[in-house]
């Protein structure tokens, strides 16, 4: 068990800033701060379990057909997260429903089963799909605090600028995410720039 | 690349044309058509386009300074890239608008891009699109020529609603007497402009030349023939301003002869299909700045063969 | 042989373990999903037509009259009250706007009042045509009279006429169609009796 694969994920190793993985939930569900953080939960619930499940059976899986098998498994948390979903957090789930589905071809949890939990104990998996998920859910709230902001004047429904702003709508339009997520991304790579000098 | 304009490697025929140059005439050609705009829509229209090339002049410098480069303010290509913004916009915005626009072209559409000539389409359009996506009602409000306070429709707003009999005359929308941003309005003073820039060598006539026949032929064939009708749609709108000042844009427009001419058509076709069958009246800025996006596949297609080499 | 037959028994089992858990999931969640989605269908309907406590489809025939001649109608439920009396009826329509078929639910009492009017799922543009599922836009349709038709005014709204939302006329206009295509089917239906009690 190492607590490094904990903090990998979040930082040095951010699924959004650092690997640029799973763009199309990132760029379409962040309208908001709260959709972020539930989209990104709601991954995170899926990326823990399928990393713990795929790691208990990471040696009974034949080499042939872990991709098929790893799907199969994938795509059941999804669909488990999102009948729960709709059941106890309905609210969320008209936010988010639509994207649900969407979560089984997140390469990110892919990219966890197949490089990570394939090949590592079960403690440092779990471990790994917290992390990552936590780092990705740390992304979209961020993106989406900020597209809320500029775009409707709020951040998780709270007014920041008040009733005189009049907001910029594009940031909660498609393009927003691309404005936003690029100058993110300048932001953090400015970031890593620097403290790495 | 200093301040020469370098247009090709070889062989190294110096010409006296300089960025400053160029960018002094299209400034040159543009303001007459921007006075006509300020005695149109009043002493708003000045302000907004003060403060569009001022924020742009400031933008420039402030960027070229973080990016550690020389600081080239003085070699007008911030000034046409402020004027054409507030030319692109009623008179009637707020203020802080021409300031976000400015700023958004300047340094995310021009210096986030590496500056003068690395920019991917055309700044002014580029904040402009920004600007009518984020604020639709504020830049889709245009006060009526001459007065202050109404709000009157545009020609293509008009033509687009189907009432065809509050259409302004042929004449009003030729000299620019009619609703509409600041310095599209006057089709003539713009067509002078253009004609200058022709003349002076800094455009070529390909590109005004294939965008405005392919639109006003194809006009033509939608209207079934309805000549007065194709005219108007030809003189309204931004078409003159992009078709001269926009769609030329050295750094976004395809370097061929032959891929100007793809480029230009494409530009004429795809503001066409807006105008006649999208959800906006006008489609100018929007096919600019798509068939910007496509200039370097057209130019990878149109190189011309290396002399002697095989095909 | 030997090899494709374990393939295939260790994909199986995971399959079979996977339709398990979302079988179970399913059990747990269908009951509270059905009735988080009628009770989302109810309080709409509830909401244009305030007077009535329980809703019925109308029947079959006159449905089909009504989506073949009252286009863009899809849909109408009879309101009854608390002691089981014909309060009014609700019309959904779907009239296409500037992104598309929007979806309108109309109110209409017996006494030819429209009560109420809600913006279903839409895909107009935020900031412009999304404005008409804010309550300051489809307030006004409610109070409205049945006896000649809603307009849309530019200006200000004055008599039936309910005033356009700013810069999103053809949005404006669709939301009109669906009421006053309501009001064309409430008027056929009182004059050829009405509905049974």
């Amino acid at each position: 068990m190492n607590l490094k694969n904990l903090t990998n994920g979040l930082f040095k190793e951010n699924p959004i800033f650092v690997q640029l993985l799973g763009m199309c939930p990132t760029l379409a569900v962040t309208t908001s701060a709260e959709n972020g953080i539930g989209m990104g939960l709601a991954t995170t619930a899926v990326l823990v379990s399928s990393n713990l499940v795929i790691s208990l059976l990471r040696k009974l899986i034949p080499a042939k057909v872990r991709i098929p098998a790893y799907i199969v498994i994938i795509a059941s948390f999804v669909t488990i997260v999102g009948m729960v979903m709709e059941a106890f957090l309905p609210a969320l789930y008209g936010a988010l429903g639509l994207f649900i589905p969407l979560i089984v071809v997140n390469c990110i949890i892919l990219a966890r089963a197949e490089s990570f939990a394939s090949k590592n104990n079960i403690a440092d998996s779990v471990l790994d799909g917290v992390g990552m998920g936590l780092g990705f859910t740390l992304a979209l709230t961020v993106l989406g605090a900020v597209r809320e902001l500029f775009g409707n004047g709020t951040i998780f429904n709270l007014s920041i600028f008040g009733a005189g702003y009049k907001p910029a709508l594009i940031m909660i339009l498609p393009p927003g995410a691309f404005l936003a997520l690029g100058i993110l991304l300048a932001l953090y790579n400015v970031y890593q720039i620097k403290s790495a000098k | 690349m200093e301040s020469r304009l370098i247009v090709s490697s070889s062989p190294h025929i110096r010409s006296s044309e300089t960025t400053q140059n160029i960018m002094r005439d299209v400034t040159i050609a543009l303001l007459p058509a921007a006075a006509f705009g300020v005695y149109n829509f009043g002493i708003n229209a000045f302000i907004i386009l003060a403060v569009s090339v001022l924020t742009a002049i400031i933008a420039e410098a402030i960027s070229q300074k973080i990016r550690k480069v020389p600081i080239t303010i003085n070699d007008f290509s911030a000034v046409v890239t402020g004027l054409l913004l507030g030319m692109n916009l009623p008179s009637s915005v707020p203020i802080w608008i021409p300031i976000i626009g400015s700023a958004f072209a300047i340094i995310i559409v021009k210096q986030a891009f590496g500056g003068l000539g690395h920019n991917f389409m055309n700044p002014a359009l580029a904040a402009r699109a920004l600007l009518v996506a984020s604020w639709p009602v504020e830049m889709t409000t245009w006060p009526t020529a001459g007065v202050d306070t109404t709000t009157s429709a545009t020609i293509l707003g008009i033509m687009k609603e189907g009432q065809v009999t509050e259409l302004p005359s042929i004449m009003d929308a030729l000299i620019g007497t009619v609703g509409g941003s600041i310095g599209e309005t006057s089709a003539l003073l713009l067509i002078i402009g253009g004609l200058y820039l022709i003349f002076r060598g800094v455009i070529s006539y390909r590109i005004p030349v294939f965008y405005l026949g392919t639109f006003a032929t194809l006009t033509l064939v939608i209207t079934g023939f309805n000549v007065q009708e194709t005219l108007l749609h030809v003189l309204a709108g931004g078409l003159m301003l992009g078709a001269f000042f926009m769609a030329t844009d050295y750094a976004s427009s395809p370097i061929t002869a032959r891929g100007q001419i793809i480029y230009a058509v494409g530009i004429g076709v795809i503001t066409v299909v807006i105008r006649f069958y999208g959800g906006y009246p006008e489609g100018v800025s929007y096919s600019i700045l798509l068939m910007n996006v496509v200039a370097p596949i057209i130019d990878k297609y149109t190189k011309p063969r290396v002399f002697g080499g095989a095909k | 042989m030997k090899e494709i037959f374990k393939t295939g028994v260790v994909l199986l089992i995971i399959c079979f373990v996977a339709a398990l858990s979302l079988a179970f999931t399913n059990e747990i969640t269908k009951d509270k999903i059905a009735e988080q989605r009628m009770m989302a269908n109810e309080l709409a309907k509830k909401e244009v037509l305030p007077a009535a406590a329980t809703f019925q489809d109308v029947d079959e025939d006159l449905l089909l009259e009504l989506i073949e001649s009252y286009s863009p109608i899809i849909e109408a439920y009879i309101g009854y009250n608390d002691s089981n009396e014909v309060v009014g009826i609700v019309f959904k329509s779907t009239p296409t706007a500037f992104g598309g078929a929007i979806e309108v639910v109309t109110g209409i009492e017996l006494s030819g009042e429209v009560t109420g009017l809600r913006i279903g799922s839409h895909q107009e543009t935020p900031g412009l045509g999304a404005k008409a599922a804010d309550a300051d836009f489809y307030a006004q349709y409610a109070g409205k009279s049945t006896e000649s038709y809603i307009g849309v005014s530019k200006t200000a709204a004055s008599g039936n006429d309910i005033q356009a939302i700013t810069g999103a006329t053809i949005t404006s206009d669709a939301v009109t169609v669906g009421a006053n295509a309501s009001i064309d089917a409430f008027k056929m239906i009182m004059e050829t009796g009405g509905v049974g009690n």
